[in-house]
């Protein structure tokens, strides 16, 4: 329940509202989630008007502000092609128009493409706390302790490394499904992989990340040997995590030759 | 609270607003009704409006997000171009395409669909296909299928750059000889069977009730005609239940049950009422007990009385425990949880299998349980059907072979875009007023009367428009909800479902364990069927015997071949039993996909293990036109059966269409089709299940119908059938315009009010086309001997010496013609007779119900490719070829099939109810519970094979339902054809498939 709503111009009266103890003060930006979810009673900050939508490549990065939305990321035709397939996996065209990264990212569960993919693409998030205190943390390092991370901060923008190359492919019921079981992989010029699964539990999972990629699908298979939940068994979900990061090792091979 | 400033439709509106208040609410408090409630997680989009331009969820945004912005609702698109001496500027081109091509079905989510495309054109003129449908995929419609709305935006943009589009034009070249009343000499007057010992008799079922005309001169009925409520859902107009408003309303809430079996012991009320704008809470102890069914059937309800409005038991996860009713929805939701229950747990029964074992908990222990049939509370049984016909031991004893396997099919949601939704009130007569979003009205009416000890003559239920039932509405489901708030409170009282209640206390379709056994002979010939299904109606047993009963329909298409065609050999027992979850109901299709799934798997087994070709196996055993429908010797809803004989029958012609439609025969010879180039894992297959269903139920179901002629010439129609979104009224409102000689146009259809319209069973049982379609024509007719007598005095005393006969006389182009060619119009005809001499209202009331069920046939061909590796199925391609009888409007019709292939295509792959241990629920949102979306759509195909019917005036069968039944088992068939792995419970999941590959 949604008891407060503020919409700042400035960062400063937003990192101030947000490092109030009462009532718990969260970051609102598409809302697409905390309108949704929230019972308890909250205030929000509403981000929109402190210009953190900027999409712009410097150098080997993607720079990306926190507020703009999955549908801008889309039209912006600067994206990876694993990542605008995530971001239409994932959402709708409605949803896209709202969702914002920061937002999708905070928001992860183990079901989230575009959570995965920025993954394995080794994403950064810039965050600005109080005294406009700047941290960066990887994607990797907040996901598992996001409310930690946040306390206090705001995230403004998120950095994609691009010089990889990358690939996402999943298995569902139907095309738009949300993932049963899915992997992300990217792979830098310099053969360092990363490679991602989701599907399962609470976010994406890191399953590898290597000077090259000797070991990958094993890896995975590895990683979901437990990966076991209402919606399949460990044991399917295992193998066909090898299968697609394979497929996805595959594409990455045929986009570099290509 | 805060002030803000939003500018809707170019207007500005300074609005103070609580922070966490949503812009839905603020949007339908300012009375923009074309914004709908779909979901409370965003998926539906029923409730988008466009912000800055871009279409948003409006449900998800809070109101203040929205301080600032440009927002654009259905409201400013267009508006009904003819407003008297008012110049409009009419409705938007792409409203114009919507209603042209029958994009609109229910209506509740064309606003939606309308502003994202009018995003979407304005960036992009000329948009493909695939754009069309990204934008749309923010649209959940359970109705059409998407194949109608996406032809309507792109037929738009071709108008909005000036070109020129087709005509929407009569699909259906229907072959002369299939037309008109005489059928095949081939067809017998009568047939006779045996049945225990006794000689029934059934006989050919020609219509008495005349048209005019013959088909090839009809103007109205076999048309494309526009849906005669496109225009008011084409531009968001307040015709849905939520959108009525009252004074004073207040708004229900429901406790529901945490615990799938307990007592209440004890509720505490106390806290909760005093939370200022609460006005009244109602528990167990307050309400009249009154054991009832939600059925909603005709009088007597076949089904064991079960249900109370509240009990002291609970028997599911969501079984209602209080209702709350409140100043405000928040307010409402605050009291539920301040409502303190204890309960004392009970161990519930969650598995079909063990609710019959010995020792297990009964869930209805009642003393007031009122039995029906063979229902057994003690043993959990609800209800139980044994029909044997036939001699099936003998049977299995000529078989060469016989054929055993065990099936599966599971719960699965209506999951119509529309909640369910009531507004109650006290009239200025004290009468109770239920405005309700049902496929019953009649039948809700005199069911509630008891429940709230009211007559039935001080029940008044509205019927507004309908977004979307399926099966979902055939039931009293939260009628007596406001009603008892209503009666507590004197205030009108309006309870909407949330999403999260339709999922989990709501209706579903029953889940069933199939046996099946059959006998074949070497040459293909099947000398015997046997099936048992273990039906799962939940924790109440309304429709448990008669959707399970409609299993039948499966079993009724396979007879066998030769001798066996004059005495089949058919048996279908079934025990359908309570568990503690939550009810099963009435689904689209009622029964019989859950039938199709086990049998036409079965038959695509059998085929492939005699090496039979499975289509010619398949045609050399169903039944055929002239033949005894086999289930009519036994079966009829709980009442004693009468023979019937089939009539119509175009199967061999649908499969051949079909056939041709999906490449069958050019795809399977080609070595090389099945595989995918570079990806050898991918493996392409070709899947087919024959099917048929019923139209309607005979000797029971009855509808009426009203036509009233007013000065102008024009027709009040009046019905009690209710157009669930399906086009009912529009095809009524046609079948009465063909016989009264007028444009559809002319004919005002208006459907549901008890106290106006003549009573009719309501929309189920694909039975409104048929029955009420047939009361239409006996009122059209009525009113149309009326006429031509009246017109005869018209023209006599016009045109000297002149003697007409009225039986002479034509009516068409709005005027009653002489054979002499004199004619007076339909107006001086209406003036005459209310104003100038022997004044009269020329009126006429008219019903029918029918002594049979004639079944509409269908060949269903789906293509599918099958990774291999990972068990993923992709459809690619669904074909429907259907013997409905004559399409009386190609538009509606293809519309109704082609969204029901789509909601027949979860259930093939995607969509089913899942219960822990505790039988909560693992799909309670559009999020985990998927229904196909606009961008993920296989290629749809229907394509009609008419018949004339010869029972019915127009020649018509039903199609609303048979789409139901045989996607899935072809797409079964089909993963069997690509992989040869044999999955025998739906849906097909990827794991499924790959748990069957690795055992292969």
């Amino acid at each position: 329940m949604i008891i407060e709503y503020y919409r700042p111009k400035k960062m400063e009266e937003a990192l101030a509202l947000i490092n109030r103890t009462d009532p718990r003060t969260l970051i609102l930006g598409g809302g697409l989630y905390i309108n949704e979810v929230i019972k308890e009673p909250v205030a929000v900050v509403d981000v929109q008007s402190l210009g953190l939508t900027e999409i712009a490549r410097k150098g080997k990065e993607l720079n990306v502000g926190a507020a703009a939305t999955l549908q801008s990321l889309l039209t912006s035709a600067l994206i990876p092609l694993a990542l605008e397939r995530a971001i239409t996996h994932q959402e709708t065209y409605n949803r896209r128009q709202v969702a914002t990264l920061a937002g999708t990212i905070t928001a992860a569960d183990g079901r989230s493409p575009v959570a995965g993919v920025l993954l394995a693409l080794d994403a950064e998030l810039e965050l600005v706390g109080e005294g406009k205190k700047m941290d960066s943390v990887k994607l990797g390092d907040f996901l598992p302790v996001r409310d930690e991370k946040l306390s206090g901060k705001l995230i403004t923008s998120i950095r994609i490394p691009v010089e990889s190359t990358a690939a996402y492919h999943y298995v569902a019921r139907s095309p738009a499904d949300l993932p049963i079981v899915a992997a992300a992989v990217a792979v830098w010029p310099s053969g360092r992989t990363r490679v991602v699964l989701l599907g399962y539990g609470d976010q994406p999972v890191l399953v590898f990340d290597g000077p090259e990629k000797e070991g990958v699908e094993i890896a995975a298979r590895d990683a979901y040997s437990g990966a076991v939940d209402q919606w399949a068994g460990a044991d399917y979900r295992s193998d066909t995590a090898g299968v697609l990061v394979g497929r996805c090792l595959q594409e990455i091979e045929g986009m570099i030759e290509g | 609270m805060l002030d803000i400033e939003l500018t809707i439709n170019q207007e500005t509106y300074l609005l103070p607003v609580h922070p966490g208040e949503r812009l839905y609410a603020v949007l339908r408090r300012l009375g923009f009704s074309s914004v709908k409630f779909g979901d409370e997680h965003g998926i539906s989009g029923a409730d988008a409006v466009l912000m800055d331009g871009k279409p948003v969820n409006s449900y998800l945004l809070l109101a203040a997000q929205a301080d600032g912005h440009e927002l654009e609702t259905l409201e400013q698109m267009g508006e009904h171009p003819h407003q008297g001496w008012k110049e409009t500027r009419g409705l938007h081109i792409l409203q114009q395409e919507f209603v042209k091509t029958g994009a609109i079905q229910c209506g509740y989510c064309t606003p939606a669909q309308l502003l994202a495309a009018k995003e979407l054109l304005l960036r992009e003129p000329d948009p493909t296909e695939v754009q069309v449908r990204d934008v749309l995929s923010g649209v959940l419609c359970r109705c059409t299928g998407y194949k109608k709305p996406v032809e309507a935006v792109l037929r738009a943009a071709a108008r909005m750059r000036g070109e020129e589009v087709p005509p929407i034009e009569d699909p259906i070249q229907v072959p002369p000889e299939w037309m008109g009343t005489d059928i095949s000499d081939s067809i017998p007057q009568t047939r006779t069977v045996e049945v225990d010992g006794s000689t029934l008799t059934a006989q050919r079922v020609i219509t008495n009730i005349k048209v005019s005309n013959s088909p090839d001169t009809w103007r109205q009925v076999g048309k494309p005609k526009e849906k005669v409520d496109a225009v008011k859902l084409v531009q968001g107009k307040p015709v849905f239940t939520a959108d009525y408003e009252r004074r004073d309303m207040l708004y229900a809430k429901v406790l529901h049950s945490p615990h799938a079996h307990a007592l209440i012991k004890s509720i505490d009320t106390e806290k909760a009422e005093k939370i200022p704008g609460v006005r009244c809470i109602l528990t167990h102890e307050d309400l009249p007990r009154v054991p009832y069914s939600t059925a909603g059937q005709s009088d007597p309800i076949p089904g064991p009385l079960d249900c109370y409005s509240l009990d002291n038991k609970v028997r599911f996860v969501g079984d209602r425990v209080a209702f709350v009713a409140a100043e405000s929805e928040e307010i409402a939701e605050k009291a539920l949880k301040a409502i303190e229950v204890e309960y004392e747990l009970l161990e519930p029964v969650l598995d079909s299998r063990e609710a019959m074992k010995t020792g297990a908990p009964i869930i209805h222990d009642q003393d007031d349980y009122v039995y029906f049939a063979d229902s057994d509370p003690t043993r959990n049984l609800a209800a139980e059907i044994r029909i044997d016909i036939g001699d099936v031991e003998k049977g299995f004893k000529e078989a060469d072979r016989v054929f055993e396997a065990e099936y599966e099919v599971p719960k699965v949601q209506q999951a119509h875009i529309e909640p369910h939704a009531v507004i109650t009130y006290w009239d200025e007569d004290d009468r109770l007023v239920i405005l309700t979003s049902t496929q019953v009205p009649f039948h809700i009416r005199r069911m509630i009367a008891p429940v709230l000890e009211l007559p039935v003559k001080r029940i008044r239920v509205i019927k507004p428009r309908v977004g979307g039932a399926f099966g979902g509405k055939q039931e009293m489901l939260i009628e007596d909800v406001a009603a008892h708030l209503t009666i507590a409170t004197g205030q009108p009282v309006q309870y909407v479902c949330t999403r999260e209640e339709e999922f989990y206390a709501s209706r579903s379709r029953h889940p069933m364990r199939i046996r099946l056994k059959t006998g074949i002979k070497n040459d293909g010939t099947m000398t015997a069927n046997e099936m048992y299904a273990l039906s799962d109606t939940g924790a109440n047993g309304a429709h448990a015997l008669t959707v399970t009963g409609n299993t039948t329909k499966s079993m009724s298409l396979y007879v066998g071949d030769g001798p066996y065609r004059d005495a089949p050999n058919i048996r279908f027992y079934a025990d359908i039993v309570y568990t503690n979850t939550p009810p099963s109901g009435a689904y689209r299709g009622y029964g019989v996909p859950q039938g199709y799934w086990p049998v036409e798997r079965h038959m695509e087994f059998i085929a492939r293990e005699m090496g039979l070709d499975p289509l010619e196996f398949r045609l050399k055993n169903t039944l055929r036109a002239g033949e005894i429908h086999p289930f009519s010797v036994a079966w009829s809803e709980g009442r004693d059966p009468v023979p019937e004989m089939i009539q119509t029958n175009a199967l061999a012609e649908c499969v051949m269409k079909g056939k041709e439609a999906i490449g069958w025969d050019d795809k399977l010879a080609d070595p090389n089709w099945a595989s995918v180039a570079g990806k050898p894992y991918l493996k392409r297959g070709l899947g087919v299940a024959l099917v048929m269903q019923g139209t309607a139920i005979p000797y029971l179901d009855m509808g009426g119908a009203s036509i009233k002629l007013n000065d102008d010439g024009s027709f009040n129609l009046l019905v009690g059938a209710t157009d669930l979104g399906t086009g009912s009224d529009t095809v009524l409102g046609q079948m009465a315009a063909e016989i009264l000689g007028v444009p559809l146009e002319d004919v005002i259809v208006y459907s549901s009010d008890t106290d106006f319209t003549p009573f009719d069973k309501g929309a189920y049982a694909s039975s409104t086309t048929y029955i009420s379609g047939a009361a239409v024509v006996d009122a059209a007719n009525k009113v149309a001997d009326r006429i031509r007598e009246r017109a005869a005095m018209i023209l006599e005393s016009r045109v000297e010496n002149a003697t007409i006969l009225p039986n002479e006389i034509e009516l068409a182009n709005c005027c009653a013609i002489a054979p002499d060619g004199h004619a007076v119009s339909l107006e001086d005809v209406a003036l005459h007779s209310l104003h100038h001499a022997n004044q009269e209202q020329i009126m006429a009331v008219g019903s029918y119900v029918s002594p049979v069920s004639p079944p509409p046939f269908a060949a269903q061909f789906a293509e599918v490719i099958v990774d291999t590796e990972t068990g993923a199925v992709e459809v690619c391609k669904l074909v429907m070829a259907v013997d409905g009888g004559v399409i009386v409007n190609p538009v509606t019709a293809s519309g109704q099939i082609e969204g029901g292939m789509t909601q027949a295509l979860g259930y093939a792959v995607s969509e089913e109810m899942v219960y822990d241990e505790k039988g909560w629920a693992r799909e309670i949102n559009f999020r985990d519970y998927h229904i196909f979306a606009a961008h993920e759509m296989p290629e749809l195909e229907v394509i009609f094979v008419e018949t004339f019917e010869p029972s019915h005036p127009f020649g018509v069968k039903a199609v609303a339902e048979i789409p139901l039944n045989g996607v899935a088992p072809a797409v079964g068939n089909a993963v069997y054809n690509a992989c040869g792995v044999n999955i025998k419970d739906n849906p097909v999941t990827p794991e499924k498939v790959w748990r069957a590959l690795q055992q292969a």
